[in-house]
């Protein structure tokens, strides 16, 4: 999942080249990467690619500020994770 | 210049009157009154504001070559400094009537309703119909926070995508924002969800209007607000009232990964100052790169402000206009004197939803 997050984020998202490669830990909101349509961009892909929805409780800027933090995030919104925690 | 202490001061107290105890009287009074006293108090302050007026005017001929016709003032074709002055009094009138329609909206929208035509209502109904929600694309133009309102009691589930300017300027008292709470709260009460207010650092802001689109909502966005400068690199250049000006395309990105159709709506004041025509357009093509689409949506702000230009927000403010790449450094120090009053700004709360540039 980090491989997969980490490639979405360096191909479609960072524009200064000179952040790349990029780290699972890089903040993402520090260094600028993630703006409001980037998220937006994001959270299309995390939805569509691993099948979560993300409410708009969940906008938090805590979830999405690297890419550990947003498989984290989306490690405990996966469906299975989510009817263990229901159960 | 009429800037001296005492005089912001008693202008301050002017504003906080009218809106406070002046307005919610004449909002009471039948609309043919109501309005025209409301005109009269903006031909007062076109008299009396002459620091502002002379920006206003300023602008207006640097920027006004080709703009339209105006609204009931025969402008007929281009700007000279007579119809400057002719559309800066209507600027200034419509100022004093933007008051007028907030307070029509105390007791239910029925009020104001009964004064505003609305052009267009299918082409939002069959937007709607596609299920994946519609964008209104405005601008600071007329009484677009009261058409917002308007809109929504009739039917739409609306949410706005701006800022309450009170709540962001700085040296307001707590007293003072809790005035313009208290205000605001006419409009706020007709959202579907509360403003989505963009501000540095917020990021979630785009994804919170693409949850309300999802639900099959309605967002609005006004495209023609100078970018902040953390936004600068996103915007792009585009043609804008004969020039090119640098605004943010945000709203064909938020589009195209909702699938939103994205219609313009512009609210118009008719001739005799108390009844306006709100229109909305069909659906904008979002087709070619985001320049190209937004392109689009910024020739429909544009043709607005050309059609009608003493209901532009932005005619008042210099640094915003220079924001927007339309002016260039003065050679000479402005003879408008200072900005207007973070106060004086929020008066005309068209340009509610800006940060205010500190200091």
């Amino acid at each position: 999942m980090e491989t997969v997050i980490n490639d979405y984020v360096s191909r479609e998202l960072v524009q200064d080249q000179g952040l790349l490669p990029l780290t699972d830990d890089t903040s993402l909101l520090e260094t600028g990467i993630l703006d409001s349509l980037n998220l937006l961009r994001l959270v299309v892909f995390l939805e569509e690619r691993f099948g979560i929805a993300v409410g708009d409780a969940d906008l938090l800027p805590d979830n999405f500020a690297s890419v550990n933090a947003i498989c984290g995030y989306v490690r405990a919104r996966e469906p299975g994770k989510q009817e263990a925690v229901r159960g | 210049m009429g800037d001296s202490r005492a005089e912001r001061a008693l202008r301050s107290l002017e504003g906080v009157g009218y809106w406070a105890a002046v307005a919610p009287l004449l909002s009471r009074l039948p609309a043919a009154i109501g309005y025209r006293a409301a005109c009269r108090r903006g031909d007062w302050l076109f008299r009396r504001q002459t620091a502002k007026r002379a920006e206003l005017v300023r602008n207006l001929t640097l920027l006004g070559n080709g703009l339209g016709t105006g609204l009931g003032t025969g402008l007929g074709t281009g700007l000279g400094a007579a119809a400057a002055q002719q559309v800066a009094r209507d600027w200034f009138r419509f100022a004093s009537c933007e008051v007028l329609d907030v307070m029509r909206l105390r007791r239910g929208t029925r009020p104001l309703r009964r004064l505003v035509e609305i052009q267009g209502r299918e082409h939002l109904a069959a937007a709607l119909a596609g299920g994946k929600g519609a964008i209104l694309c405005g601008a600071h133009f007329g009484s677009y926070n009261s058409s917002y309102s308007l809109l929504h009691a009739s039917g739409f589930p609306i949410t706005s995508i701006g800022r309450w300017q009170y709540k962001y300027t700085v040296g307001l008292s707590s007293a003072e924002r809790r005035f313009w709470d208290l205000v605001y709260r006419r409009l706020r009460r007709y959202r579907q969800r509360p403003n989505i207010e963009p501000w540095p650092g917020r990021v979630e802001v785009a994804a919170l209007a693409a949850a309300a689109l999802r639900a099959n909502e309605v967002v609005t966005i006004a495209i023609d607000a100078p970018p902040l400068d953390s936004d600068l690199a996103r915007a792009v250049e585009v043609p804008f009232l004969g020039r090119r000006a640098k605004l943010l395309p945000g709203v064909v990105t938020l589009a195209r990964l909702t699938g939103a159709p994205v219609l313009m709506c512009f609210q118009y004041r008719r001739a005799d100052y108390r009844h306006q025509v709100l229109e909305i357009s069909a659906p904008v093509p979002m087709d070619g790169d985001v320049t190209t689409a937004f392109g689009r949506c910024a020739a429909g702000v544009s043709a607005a402000v050309e059609r009608a230009p003493a209901h532009w927000a932005y005619w008042t403010s210099t640094p915003d206009l220079r924001t927007l790449e339309l002016r260039g450094p003065d050679p000479v120090p402005s003879p408008a004197g200072p900005s207007p009053r973070a106060d004086e700004v929020m008066m005309r709360h068209r340009a509610a939803d800006r940060v205010p540039t500190p200091g």
